[in-house]
C-alpha cells in the first residue's frame, strides 16, 4: 500500500472509530429531548423529562449523592495520596519497603472483588461495633481507597522526575520546612496535583460498581437510580439523567485541555 | 541522631492516612472475603463456621442434583471473551494509536483526549448508550433482522454480541495510549535500517516496528484484559445467560442467591486468575521483549 | 552602557573562614566518602576541591551547605560552629552541578527565592536583584522562563540566585560540567573574576585538573575520601606529593625507582647523578624532556630514544617516545622548523632540577 493510500485508510478508520465511541453517547444526548417515550424513534424536541427530573425528589437527591460522593472522595484522596506519593519519594523506608506494593493492590483487584470485599466488610463491623452503616459514608471511604492509589502513583511519578537538587536548593535559600512545602513544593507539584484531582473525581464519576455495592438505601447515586430503573427498559428520563453526567464529564474534559494548554504556554 | 528521628516522623506523618487507609479498607476487607471462602452458608446466606471447602465444591459444580457444569462453563466463558474482547480492542487500538502518532504535535493531545473522554462517563452510562441503539426497532436492530442476524422485532440485546462490543468500547482507550505513547518513542531510524539492509515494508514492520511497540501492547494487554475479566456492568446490562461471567457469578451469590462463601470462592478464583494472567504477561513479555523495559 | 556595580556588601574578613576539622563521613558500613580530613580556608579565598568522581569532593561541599551532617569531626564557618546548623540558616550558598534551577518560577522569581524566604522588604528585595543581574550580565533575562534559557543562561542564573543572598562562602559544585569547551572556557575567566571583584570566599568542586589549576587560589586533592595533597597550583603540578596526585594532574613519566644511593638513581631508562630525595618514582614533567637530533652535538647525560608519534597541538607538539622500551612524553613548542618525525631515532636531554621525586599512591 502506497503511503498517500495508507493515510486515506488511516483517516477513514479514525473517523469509524470516533463515530464508534460517540454515537452511544450522542444518542443518549438526542433522545433525552425526545418528545415521545422512545429511544428508537424521535418525534421531535421537547425538554419535558428535564423538567421531570427536577420535579422528582428521589433523582435530586441521587444528583445530590452523586455530586457528594465525587467531590467529597476526591478531595481526601488527593489529600491523602498526594502525602503517600510524597513519602514513598522523600523517605527511606528501609524495612517498610513492601508497603509499596500496596499502591498496586486496588489497581489490579478486579472492582467487583473490591466492592463486595468493601461489603462483606462493612457488615460485619457494622454487626460488632454498629458503626459503619451502609450509606454516604461507607461510599466515600470506599472510593477514597480506590482513588488513594492513582494518585499517590501521578504524585510519586511526577516527584521522580524533578531534579532532586531542588530539594536541597530550596533548603540553601533559607527555607524553613513550612516556607519549602508553601513556596517550593506545593507549587511545583501543582499541575501534578491538578491532573490527579480530575483523575480521581473521573474515576469516582466512572465508578458504579463499588459504589452498588457499598451504598445504604438512602445513599442512591445517579447510576444507582438508573441501574434499578434500566430493568423497565431505557426511557428518556434515564437518557435526560445520562445526559446530565455526560455534561458533567465534557465539563471536565474542557477543564483539563484548559489546564493542558495553559501548562504548555507557560512552558514556552 | 536527631535528624534520623525527624525523617522518620515526617514519613509516618505522610505516609501513615495512605497506608492505614488501603491496610483497613482494602487488605482487611479482601482477607476476610477470601477467608469466608472456608467457611460455610448459613442461615440467611450469611457464612458460619466450620471450616469446609464446601463452597469450592458448590463452585466445581457440585450441587445436591448432582454435578452440573454451569460454574465451570460460566468461567470459560469469562477467558473466551476477555481473550476475544482484547484481541479486538488490539487490531482498533494498534493503527489509531499510529494514526495518533503521524500527526501534528498540537493535534496529537486532542485526539487522544477524544478517545479517552467517554471512558470518562460511567460505567453504566455507556451501556445505556449501546442499549439505546442495539434496542428492537432502531436502524441497526432493524438492518441486522433484515439481513436475518436476529428475529424481526427483537434488539441486538441482550447477547454475547452486545457484551463484546461493550467490553471493547470500555476497554479501548486503556490500549490506545500505551501504543500510542510506544509510536511515539519510535526509533524511526531502526525502520529506516531495516528498509536499507533490503527489508520489505512488511518484514521492517516486523523487525524494526513491532518490537518497539511491544512493550506498549504488553501493558495495553494488561490494562484491558484485567478489567475485562472482572467486568460486571456490561455482562449484566447487554448480555443475558449465556454470556455471563464470572463477576456476575459471584455478585449473585451476594445479591439474590445469598451463598456468600460460594462468592468469596469465586471472587478468591477471579483473583487467582488474575494473578496467573498478569504472570503470563509479563513472562510473554519478557520472552518477546528480551531486555527491553515492560511495564508492570 | 550599564554603570559599574557596587561592590557587594563588605563583610567582617572572619566570616567567611572555613574551618574543617577531622571530618569523617560513611554511607554504609564499608562505604567510607571522608576519612579524617582536616583543612583550612582562607577568607576571600577561591578554594578547589579537585578529584575523581567517588573521592569525596561533592559529599564534603554538601556537609559545608549543610545538606549533610558528618560522622566525626567539626565544621567551622566563620569561626562559629556549624554542628545541628541546617542549610536555612547558614549564610552559605550553593550553585548545583544540575542549578536546581524552579520550574513553576522565572528568572526573577527564582532568583528573588531567597530573599523572599528571609522575608527582606520588597524595596530590598528587588535593588539586590538589580544589582546582582547586572553584575551577573543577566539583566535582560529577568522575565524569562527558566526552559527559555540556554546552557550558560541557566548556569548564570544559578550563580546569581545564590549571590543574590550576599552569603560568607559560595559553594559551586561542577558548575561549569555541562558546558561546551568554549563557553566553559570564558564562564571560568568570568567566575574567577567576580571572585576577585567580590572578595568572596570560594569553594569550587571539579574533577577537571586543568580548570582547578586556572582557576584557584588553592587546590585540595581528594582520593577515596582522603586529603591527598593541599597547595597552590604551582606546587601540586611541579611537586605532587605522591603517585596519584602526579597521575591526576596529568602527568605520564612516572618512573619507577630502582636503586636510590648518595650520587644518584637508577631507573629503567638509565641512571641520573645528582641529590635526589627518598620516594618510589622519579617524576619528569613534559617540559623537562628535550629533544635533540643525532647529528646534534650531544649534551651530557643524553638517552637515546626513539619517536612513536607526534601529536600537533597548534603552539607545541607532544612527542610519544620509547625509550629503552619505555613510554615518555614530551611537549615541545613550536618554532617554525621541522622537529623530528615518527620513527626518528633523538637524543633525550633530562633536565633533573624540573623533575621531583615522589611516594607511592597513599604513602605521602
Amino acid at each position: 500500500m502506497s503511503r498517500g493510500r495508507l493515510t486515506a485508510f488511516l483517516r477513514g478508520f479514525w473517523y469509524a472509530l470516533m463515530l464508534f465511541l460517540y454515537a452511544p453517547l450522542l444518542v443518549v444526548v438526542v433522545f433525552s429531548f425526545n418528545s415521545i417515550n422512545s429511544s428508537a424513534r424521535f418525534a421531535g424536541f421537547s425538554l419535558d423529562w428535564y423538567k421531570r427530573l427536577f420535579a422528582n425528589d428521589v433523582i435530586m437527591q441521587a444528583l445530590w449523592n452523586t455530586a457528594v460522593l465525587a467531590t467529597v472522595s476526591t478531595l481526601i484522596a488527593v489529600v491523602i495520596g498526594g502525602m503517600l506519593g510524597y513519602g514513598f519519594y522523600r523517605y527511606r523506608l528501609g524495612r517498610l519497603s513492601w508497603l509499596v506494593w500496596l499502591i498496586y493492590l486496588p489497581v489490579i483487584m478486579p472492582d467487583i472483588v473490591f466492592g463486595i470485599a468493601e461489603m462483606t466488610f462493612f457488615v460485619l463491623i457494622n454487626q460488632w461495633l454498629g458503626i459503619l452503616a451502609p450509606g454516604l459514608g461507607t461510599m466515600i471511604i470506599a472510593h477514597v481507597t480506590f482513588q488513594v492509589p492513582f494518585v499517590a502513583l501521578l504524585v510519586n511519578a511526577r516527584l521522580l522526575a524533578l531534579d532532586p537538587s531542588l530539594f536541597e536548593a530550596a533548603q540553601d535559600l533559607y527555607a524553613s520546612p513550612w516556607q519549602r512545602l508553601s513556596a517550593f513544593l506545593l507549587p511545583t507539584l501543582r499541575p501534578a496535583i491538578a491532573a490527579s484531582f480530575l483523575l480521581a473525581l473521573t474515576l469516582s464519576i466512572d465508578d458504579f460498581v463499588i459504589s452498588f455495592f457499598t451504598a445504604g438505601p438512602e445513599s442512591t447515586t445517579l447510576p444507582i437510580y438508573i441501574w434499578s430503573a434500566i430493568r423497565k427498559g431505557v426511557t428518556p428520563e434515564i437518557n435526560a439523567i445520562a445526559t446530565l453526567m455526560i455534561a458533567t464529564v465534557f465539563l471536565i474534559a474542557m477543564l483539563s485541555m484548559l489546564g493542558g494548554r495553559r501548562r504548555r504556554t507557560s512552558d514556552t | 541522631m536527631p535528624k534520623l528521628a525527624r525523617d522518620t516522623q515526617h514519613l509516618l506523618l505522610t505516609v501513615t492516612p495512605g497506608v492505614l487507609c488501603i491496610l483497613v479498607f482494602l487488605v482487611l476487607p479482601s482477607l476476610y472475603l477470601m477467608g469466608m471462602a472456608f467457611l460455610t452458608n448459613g442461615p440467611y446466606g450469611l457464612p458460619t463456621l466450620p471450616l469446609s471447602l464446601q463452597a469450592f465444591r458448590e463452585l466445581a459444580g457440585f450441587g445436591f442434583l448432582g454435578w452440573s457444569p454451569g460454574n465451570l462453563y460460566t468461567l470459560l466463558r469469562s477467558v473466551w471473551q476477555t481473550l476475544l474482547a482484547t484481541l479486538i480492542v488490539t487490531l482498533i487500538a494498534y493503527p489509531a494509536a499510529y494514526y495518533i502518532s503521524t500527526r501534528p504535535a498540537r493535534w496529537r493531545a486532542l485526539m487522544l483526549l477524544a478517545v479517552v473522554v467517554p471512558s470518562w462517563t460511567n460505567q453504566v452510562i455507556r451501556s445505556v448508550g449501546w442499549m439505546n441503539i442495539l434496542a428492537p426497532g432502531t436502524p441497526l436492530a432493524d438492518f441486522a433482522a433484515r439481513l436475518g442476524f436476529i428475529e424481526p422485532q427483537m434488539g441486538l440485546f441482550p447477547s454475547q454480541f452486545a457484551v463484546i462490543i461493550g467490553l471493547v468500547y470500555n476497554f479501548l482507550p486503556f490500549m490506545v495510549l500505551p501504543l500510542y505513547a510506544a509510536f511515539e518513542k519510535l526509533d524511526m531510524a531502526q525502520v529506516e535500517a531495516a528498509r536499507d539492509l533490503f527489508a520489505s515494508p512488511l518484514s521492517a514492520f516486523r523487525h524494526a516496528v513491532f518490537p518497539q511497540t511491544l512493550p506498549g501492547l504488553m501493558a495495553g494487554v494488561v490494562l484491558v484484559a484485567i478489567p475485562a475479566f472482572g467486568m460486571y456492568v456490561v455482562t449484566e446490562l447487554l448480555g443475558g445467560g449465556r454470556s455471563m461471567m464470572i463477576g456476575n457469578l459471584v455478585a449473585r451469590q451476594f445479591a439474590q442467591a445469598s451463598n456468600w462463601p460460594l462468592g468469596a470462592a469465586g471472587a478468591l478464583i477471579m483473583i487467582a486468575v488474575t494473578l496467573i494472567g498478569l504472570k503470563v504477561l509479563r513472562n510473554l513479555g519478557r520472552r518477546l521483549g528480551g531486555d527491553r523495559e515492560v511495564v508492570l | 552602557m550599564s554603570e559599574p556595580a557596587p561592590p557587594m556588601q563588605q563583610r567582617a574578613r572572619s566570616a567567611s573562614s572555613i574551618g574543617i576539622d577531622q571530618v569523617s563521613r560513611r554511607f554504609a558500613a564499608d562505604a567510607v566518602a571522608l576519612d579524617d580530613v582536616s583543612l583550612d580556608i582562607q577568607p576571600g579565598e577561591f578554594f578547589t576541591l579537585l578529584g575523581p568522581s567517588g573521592c569525596g569532593k561533592t559529599t564534603l561541599l554538601r556537609l559545608l551547605a549543610g545538606l549533610d551532617q558528618p560522622d566525626s569531626g567539626l565544621i567551622h564557618i566563620g569561626g562559629r560552629s556549624m554542628q545541628g546548623v541546617p542549610p536555612h540558616r547558614r549564610s552559605v550558598n550553593t550553585v548545583f552541578q544540575s542549578y536546581a534551577l524552579f520550574p513553576h518560577r522565572n528568572v526573577r522569581e527564582n532568583i528573588r527565592f531567597g530573599l523572599e524566604m528571609q522575608r527582606l522588604s520588597a524595596a530590598e528585595i528587588s535593588r539586590r536583584i538589580e544589582r546582582t543581574a547586572a553584575l551577573i550580565g543577566i539583566d535582560k533575562l529577568l522575565e524569562r522562563g527558566i526552559d527559555q534559557l540556554s546552557g550558560g543562561q541557566r548556569q548564570r542564573v544559578a550563580l546569581a540566585r545564590a549571590l543574590v543572598n550576599e552569603p560568607d562562602v559560595l559553594l559551586l559544585d561542577e558548575p561549569l560540567s555541562a558546558l561546551d569547551a568554549g563557553l566553559r572556557g570564558r564562564l571560568q575567566i568570568e567566575l574567577r573574576r567576580l571572585q576577585r571583584q567580590l572578595g568572596m570566599t570560594f569553594v569550587f568542586v571539579t574533577h577537571d585538573q586543568e580548570e582547578a589549576m586556572v582557576m584557584s587560589d588553592r587546590i585540595a586533592v581528594l582520593n577515596h575520601g582522603r586529603l591527598a595533597q593541599i597547595g597552590t597550583p604551582q606546587a601540586i603540578y611541579e611537586k605532587p606529593a605522591d603517585e596519584f596526585v602526579a597521575r591526576f594532574m596529568g602527568h605520564e613519566n612516572l618512573l619507577p625507582i630502582k636503586k636510590s644511593d648518595a650520587t644518584g638513581i637508577e631507573t629503567p631508562i638509565g641512571r641520573f647523578s645528582g641529590d635526589f630525595a627518598e620516594g618510589a618514582y622519579l617524576l619528569l614533567p613534559p617540559q623537562s624532556l628535550i629533544l635533540h637530533r643525532l647529528d646534534q652535538p650531544a649534551a651530557p647525560d643524553c638517552i637515546e630514544a626513539v619517536v612513536d608519534e607526534c601529536l600537533y597541538r597548534g603552539g607545541m607538539t607532544e612527542y610519544r617516545l620509547s625509550c629503552s622500551d619505555w613510554p615518555l612524553v614530551a611537549t615541545l613548542a613550536n618554532q617554525g622548523r621541522p622537529g623530528p618525525a615518527a620513527g626518528d631515532r633523538v637524543r633525550l636531554e633530562v633536565v633533573t632540577r624540573a623533575a621531583a621525586v615522589l611516594q607511592a599512591e597513599g604513602d605521602g
